[in-house]
C-alpha cells in the first residue's frame, strides 16, 4: 500500500469538497440545526397531556384525585365535562386526550374503605402518547389509592406494606436533550455516510473520471483509503461541533473516558463510512446510491436503532436483525459513556460487535470494489 | 439581397471580472458555412450559446434568422438547430427514442416525423442500430446521432459547437459532407472548431482569441494577407532539436515545429530553402526536404496569436 | 403545447423504465417504511429488563420478585448477590430497572413495619424511565392488594381504562398516515431535485433550452412521473395497511388521494426549486436533506406540535407538511371529511401554489 498515492486521492477528494462550500456548509450546519431543534423545539417527553374530568360526585375525595393527576407535569387540566356523552366530542376535537370518569358516590366509598372503580377514556389514535399516558395513569392511580387507603385507616393498623423508594440515575432531570444528543451524534455520522460517502465512488464512475484512476498505478485499496480519510475528518469535525454545542448549550456531561470514546467513535466511523463506500462501490448511478443509502442506513438509524424508540420494545425478530447494524451498538455505547460513565468492562460486548461489523463492512467493500469499470 | 442569417453586433459577455466575449461583431449570410476558430477558452462556445439563447449577453445585440436573440428567443429557437460540445443525448434512451423525443419536442407531426427520422438514421448510418442505447454507441456514431437530432426539424440556421471533437478523420469527412448538403439546401451553418483542415472548408472564418475577434475573412484571403516573406518547410531527423538549433541561429529565429517537421519564416525569398538546409546540415542534422510553401491556416493562426499576445501581454491559454 | 408535454413525459417514463432499480426502490421504500413504522415505532415500553438483588432471600421476598417477573411489564435480566453488581447491569444497559430488597425485608413486615425496597431506574431514556416508574408503583400496589396481611387489601382503587379509536394501541394505525406523509415528503422531493440536476450535469438541459419547450412544460414533465409514483405509493400503503395489518382507513379514500395530489405539488415544487439552485447532484441531495429533515421533525408527525415552544409552533404554520399530516390523520384515523378539514386543504393549496410559482419564476430558459 503506497500511502502517498492514497494521500493524493484524499487531497483530490478534499479539493472537490472544498470547492462546493454549500455542501460542506450543509454537512457542518445540519447537525447543529438538528441539535438546536431537539434542544429547543422538539421534545417527546410525553407531558402536559390534556385531561378532562367527569365528576358527578364532586366530593373532596374526587377533587383530590383529579388534582393529584393534574398537579404533576404529566397531565394538565383540560376542563370538566357535564355528561358522559360529551366525552366523545371532547376527544374527537382533541381538546383532551384522556377523560377521567369518576363514579357517583366515589367520596363516600373511599372514606368507608369500599372498593371503587375508576374509568379513563383514552384517545388511542395517538398511540405513542396513549400508551405512555396509560402507564402514568396506572402508576399514579395506584399511588393515590395506596396513600388514600393508608390515611383512612387508624394508625396502628397501618403498616406491613411495601414502600418503594425510587431513584433515577444518569439523567436525573429526565431531560430529553440529554437523551437525544449522544444519539444525535450517531445519527449524524450515519447521515454523512449516506449523503457523502455513498456518492464518492459512483460519481467518478458517472463522470468518467474512474477511467483515469483505473489506468493509473493506484490500487483499489489505496482508492478506498484515500476516499475514506477526508470524510473521517469531516465526521470528526461534526461530532466535535455537536459535542461542544451540547456541552455549552445543554450541559451534556461526558462521564466516561474520552479516549475510549474516541477510539470507539473511530470504530463506528469506519463502519458507517465503510457502509457508505460499499453502497458507492456497488451502485450504478448517483441517484441509486442515494436511495439505497437512505433506505438502508439513514432510515434504520433514525427509527430502528434506538435513537428515539427503544429497541427493547420491538418484536424479537426485529431486535435480532437490528444487531447487524453498527448504529445499534454505538447508540448504546455513546449513551452509556456520556451519561452513565460506563467503561470497557460494561461495554465490551458492544465494542466487539462494533469492531466485527466494521471489519466485515470494510472487507466486503474491498472485495467488491475492483479497479474495473 | 436578403438579410443576413446571423447578425452579431458588439456582443459581450462578462462573468464577474472575467470577460469571455469582448465586443464581437460579424454577420453570416444565408447559406454560408461560417467557422469560428480559436483555442480552448477563447469564447467560441460562449458566443454560440448566446446566439442560441442559452446565455444572456451582457452587452451588444444579435439577430438570428431575422429575430432578436434577447427579445424574441423563442422565435429564434424554433428556427435553429444546436449541437453542443457534450452532444446532449439521453444516454439511457435508445437511438430511436432520442430521435422521437426531439422530433416530438419540435412538434413534428407523425408523418413528417417518420420521414425525418428515416433521413436522420440514413444520414447517421444508424439504420441497423435504432434500438441501441445511446450510451453504447461509439463516439463517432453519437456525434452523428446528435447532429440528426439537431436537424430533425429542418432549421434555417444550425449551430455546431466543436461537433467533430475526438472523431476519426473518416467520420469527420462524412460529417462535413452532411454540412455541404445542408449548404446546398440553403441552410446556414455556424461551426466552431479547432481543426485546421475543417477551418479550410468554411466559406468564411472568424478567429476568436481571448474573447476578441482577431480576424474575419475567407480562408484563402486570410492566408494571402498574412503572407509576408517566405515560409520554408523542413523535414529532418530529430525535429525538436533541429528547431531549437535553428532558433539559436541568426536569421532563423522564427523556426518552430509544425506537425512532424519545421516551419521557418524568412524575409528574403530567394535561396531561402537552401539557406535553411545548409544551416541544419552544418549543425549535424540530416535534412530530407526543405522547400518553400504557402502559409497554412495554422501558420496564420499562430502568428495572429503571437501578434495579439505581444500587443496585449496576455498568455496563451 | 400538449404535444410537447406528452413528449417530455414519455421521455421521463422511458428513462425511469430503463432504470429498474430506482423504480423498485421508489416502490419498496414506502413498503419498508410501513413495516418499520408498524412494528418498531412505539414508545410503549413492555418487558422492561429488571435486575434483582435480593438480600433477604425469604419466601416473601421471592414472592415479590416472582410477581414482578411474571407480569408482562418486567423481564428479569439477572439476579445478583450484591448491590455493586447492579451498577454493571445498569451501566451496560442490560437492565433498565434495578430492584434491591434489603436483608431485613421479611423481619420488618412481620413486625408490622413498612419495608422499604430500593428501585433504581436508568433515566437515560426519560420516557421509558417515566413509564417504568409508573409500572413499579402499580405493581407494588397490586402486590399490596393481593396480600391479606396488609390491611390495605380492604378497599383500594381499581383502574379501568378504555381506549377509543385504536383499542389495541396499534402503532400501525397511528403510523400509517405518518408513513404516507414521510414518503411523499422525503423521497419524492429529493428524487425530483436530483433528476433535474442530472440533466443540467449531462448537458441535456442545455439542449432542452434551445428547443421550443416552455419552462412550465419542463417542470410538469419532470414532476409528472414522480407524482404518479407517489400516488401509486399511497395506494400501496393503503392496501398493505388494510390487508396485512388489518388497518382500514376510517374516512374517504378518494379524499386521501386528492390531498396527496395537492401535497405532491408542494414537495415536487420544492424539489424543482432545490434543483434550480444546485449545480451538482450531491448539492441537490444535501440541500434537499437540509430542508426536509427539520421540516419532517417539526411537522407534528412524530413529535406533537403542542409540545413545542410557542414561536416554533407559529413557525410550523409555514410548513405544508404540517397540514398534510393533520389531513391524513384526520381522514385515516378519525374519518373526518372536507367539512372539518377544509382549512387544512386551503392552506395546502395556498402553500403548494406559492412554492410551485416560486420554482416557475426561477425556471427561466437561461443558464446564465
Amino acid at each position: 500500500m503506497n500511502l502517498r498515492r492514497a494521500w493524493a486521492i484524499s487531497e483530490k477528494e478534499l479539493r472537490y469538497l472544498l470547492r462546493d462550500p454549500r455542501s460542506l456548509g450543509v454537512t457542518l450546519l445540519l447537525p447543529v440545526v438538528l441539535l438546536a431543534l431537539f434542544g429547543y423545539a422538539i421534545n417527546f417527553d410525553v407531558k402536559h397531556i390534556p385531561l378532562a374530568v367527569y365528576d358527578p360526585d364532586a366530593s373532596p375525595e374526587s377533587r383530590d384525585l383529579a388534582q393529584a393527576l393534574t398537579r404533576t407535569e404529566y397531565f394538565r387540566a383540560a376542563g370538566t365535562i357535564g355528561a358522559p356523552a360529551e366525552a366523545d366530542a371532547v376527544l374527537a376535537r382533541g381538546e383532551a386526550k384522556v377523560v377521567l370518569v369518576i363514579p357517583a358516590g366515589f367520596g363516600r366509598d373511599i372514606a368507608a374503605g369500599r372498593p371503587v372503580r375508576i374509568q379513563t377514556l383514552v384517545n388511542g389514535s395517538d398511540s405513542l402518547t396513549a400508551s405512555v399516558a396509560l402507564g402514568y395513569l396506572e402508576g399514579m392511580l395506584g399511588d393515590w389509592a395506596r396513600r388514600r387507603a393508608g390515611e383512612a385507616l387508624p394508625r396502628q393498623t397501618r403498616g406491613a406494606a411495601i414502600d418503594p423508594k425510587v431513584r433515577i440515575w444518569y439523567n436525573e432531570d429526565l431531560s430529553s436533550v440529554k437523551f437525544i444528543t449522544p444519539g444525535l451524534a450517531v445519527f449524524i455520522l450515519m447521515l454523512l455516510a449516506a449523503l457523502l460517502t455513498s456518492q464518492t465512488i459512483v460519481r467518478e464512475r458517472e463522470q468518467g473520471t474512474m477511467e483515469g484512476l483505473v489506468a493509473s498505478p493506484v490500487t483499489a485499496k489505496e482508492v478506498l483509503l484515500g476516499k475514506l480519510l477526508p470524510y473521517v475528518a469531516i465526521a470528526l469535525a461534526d461530532v466535535a461541533l455537536v459535542a461542544a454545542a451540547g456541552r455549552l448549550l445543554f450541559h451534556i456531561p461526558l462521564r466516561g473516558g474520552p479516549l475510549l470514546l474516541l477510539a470507539l467513535l473511530l470504530l463506528y466511523l469506519l463502519a458507517a463510512l465503510g457502509l457508505g463506500l460499499l453502497i458507492s462501490a456497488t451502485a450504478r448511478t448517483q441517484q441509486g446510491a442515494y436511495l439505497v443509502a437512505f433506505i438502508g442506513t439513514l432510515l434504520p438509524t433514525l427509527l430502528l436503532t434506538g435513537f428515539i424508540f427503544p429497541v427493547s420494545s420491538m418484536p424479537k425478530v426485529l431486535q435480532a436483525i437490528v444487531q447487524l447494524h453498527p448504529s445499534t451498538h454505538f447508540m448504546v455505547i455513546a449513551r452509556a459513556m456520556t451519561l452513565k460513565g460506563a467503561g470497557l468492562a460494561a461495554l465490551w460486548p458492544r465494542a466487539v460487535a462494533l469492531a466485527a461489523l466494521a471489519a466485515a463492512v470494510l472487507g466486503l467493500t474491498a472485495a467488491r470494489f475492483r479497479k474495473t469499470l | 439581397m436578403s438579410a443576413p442569417a446571423i447578425d452579431v453586433q458588439r456582443l459581450t459577455k462578462r462573468f464577474g471580472d472575467f470577460t469571455a466575449v469582448d465586443d464581437v461583431s460579424f454577420s453570416v449570410a444565408r447559406g454560408e458555412v461560417f467557422g469560428l476558430l480559436g483555442p480552448n477558452g477563447a469564447g467560441k462556445s460562449t458566443t454560440i450559446r448566446m446566439l442560441c439563447g442559452i446565455l444572456g449577453p451582457t452587452a451588444g445585440r444579435g439577430e438570428v434568422a431575422g429575430h432578436d436573440i434577447v427579445g424574441e428567443p423563442e422565435a429564434v429557437r424554433a428556427r435553429i438547430g444546436y449541437m453542443s460540445q457534450k452532444f446532449s443525448l439521453y444516454l439511457d434512451l435508445s437511438v430511436l427514442e432520442n430521435l422521437e423525443f426531439y422530433g416530438g419536442v419540435y412538434g413534428l407531426g407523425r408523418d413528417r416525423l417518420g420521414e425525418r427520422i428515416g433521413w436522420a438514421l440514413e444520414m447517421a448510418g444508424l439504420r441497423e442500430r435504432g434500438d441501441q442505447l445511446a450510451a453504447e454507441l461509439p463516439a463517432g456514431w453519437r456525434q452523428r446521432l446528435a447532429l440528426g437530432c439537431a436537424l430533425l426539424h429542418e432549421p434555417e440556421v444550425v449551430f455546431l459547437d466543436e461537433p467533430t471533437a475526438g472523431a476519426d478523420p473518416m467520420s469527420r469527412r462524412q460529417f462535413w459532407e452532411v454540412i455541404y448538403e445542408l449548404r446546398g439546401a440553403g441552410v446556414t451553418t455556424l461551426v466552431s472548431t479547432h481543426y485546421m483542415d475543417e477551418a479550410e472548408r468554411c466559406d468564411r472564418l472568424g478567429f476568436i482569441f481571448a474573447g476578441k475577434l482577431a480576424a474575419l475573412d475567407r480562408p484563402d484571403r486570410l492566408k494571402q494577407v498574412r503572407e509576408k516573406g517566405t515560409l520554408v518547410e523542413v523535414e529532418c531527423d530529430r525535429p525538436a532539436a533541429a528547431a531549437a538549433a535553428l532558433q539559436a541561429t541568426a536569421g532563423f529565429a522564427s523556426a518552430r515545429l509544425h506537425g512532424a517537421g519545421i516551419h521557418v519564416g524568412l524575409d528574403e525569398p530567394a535561396g531561402a530553402a537552401a539557406g535553411v538546409r545548409s544551416a541544419l546540415e552544418e549543425a549535424g542534422f540530416r535534412v530530407e526536404r526543405a522547400e518553400v510553401v504557402g502559409p497554412t491556416l495554422e501558420d496564420v493562426f499562430v502568428s495572429l496569436i503571437e501578434e495579439m499576445e505581444a500587443s496585449s501581454g496576455a498568455a496563451v491559454r | 403545447m400538449r404535444n410537447r408535454l406528452r413528449t417530455l413525459i414519455r421521455k421521463e417514463v422511458l428513462q425511469l423504465r430503463r432504470d429498474r432499480r430506482i423504480v423498485a426502490m421508489l416502490v419498496a421504500a414506502p413498503l419498508l417504511q410501513l413495516f418499520i413504522f408498524g412494528y418498531a415505532v412505539t414508545l410503549d415500553v413492555k418487558h422492561i429488563s429488571l435486575v434483582v438483588c435480593d438480600l433477604a432471600r425469604t419466601s416473601e421476598s421471592r414472592e415479590l420478585t416472582g410477581s414482578l417477573s411474571r407480569s408482562e411489564y418486567f423481564d428479569v435480566a439477572g439476579w445478583v448477590d450484591s448491590p455493586s453488581e447492579v451498577d454493571a447491569y445498569l451501566a451496560s444497559g442490560r437492565a433498565l430497572v434495578a430492584l434491591s430488597i434489603p436483608r431485613d425485608f421479611s423481619k420488618r413486615r412481620s413486625r408490622g413495619e413498612t419495608a422499604e425496597v430500593q428501585v433504581i431506574i436508568d433515566g437515560t431514556d426519560m420516557n421509558s424511565a417515566g413509564i417504568a416508574a409508573g409500572y413499579v408503583g402499580a405493581l407494588m400496589s397490586h402486590y399490596d392488594r393481593t396480600h391479606p396481611e396488609t390491611i390495605r387489601a380492604a378497599g383500594g382503587v381499581s383502574h379501568e381504562p378504555r381506549i377509543w379509536y385504536n383499542p389495541n394501541l396499534d402503532s400501525v394505525t397511528y403510523m400509517v398516515p405518518a408513513v404516507i406523509c414521510m414518503i411523499l415528503a422525503t423521497v419524492m422531493t429529493a428524487a425530483t431535485a436530483v433528476s433535474l440536476v442530472r440533466e443540467r450535469e449531462t448537458g441535456t438541459l442545455e439542449q432542452l433550452i434551445v428547443t421550443p419547450v416552455r419552462p412550465i412544460e419542463v417542470m410538469l414533465g419532470k414532476t409528472f412521473p414522480f407524482a404518479a409514483i407517489g400516488l401509486v405509493d399511497v395506494g400501496l400503503i393503503v392496501l398493505l395497511a388494510r390487508y396485512w395489518f388489518g388497518v382500514a382507513a376510517a374516512g374517504s379514500i378518494p379524499l386521501l388521494f386528492l390531498s396527496a395530489a395537492i401535497f405532491l405539488l408542494t414537495t415536487l415544487g420544492l424539489g424543482l426549486f432545490i434543483s434550480s439552485v444546485s449545480r451538482t447532484q450531491q448539492q441537490a441531495m444535501l440541500t434537499a436533506f437540509f430542508v426536509i429533515i427539520p421540516s419532517v421533525l417539526l411537522s407534528g408527525f412524530i413529535f406533537p406540535i403542542e409540545n413545542m415552544p410557542q414561536p416554533v409552533q407559529w413557525l410550523t404554520y409555514l410548513l405544508p407538511l404540517r397540514y398534510f399530516v393533520t389531513i391524513v390523520r384526520g381522514i385515516f384515523l378519525q374519518g373526518v371529511g372536507m367539512g372539518i378539514l377544509w382549512p387544512q386543504f386551503a392552506a395546502l393549496v395556498a402553500s403548494g401554489g406559492a412554492i410551485f410559482a416560486m420554482s416557475a419564476a426561477r425556471f427561466q430558459k437561461r443558464l446564465g
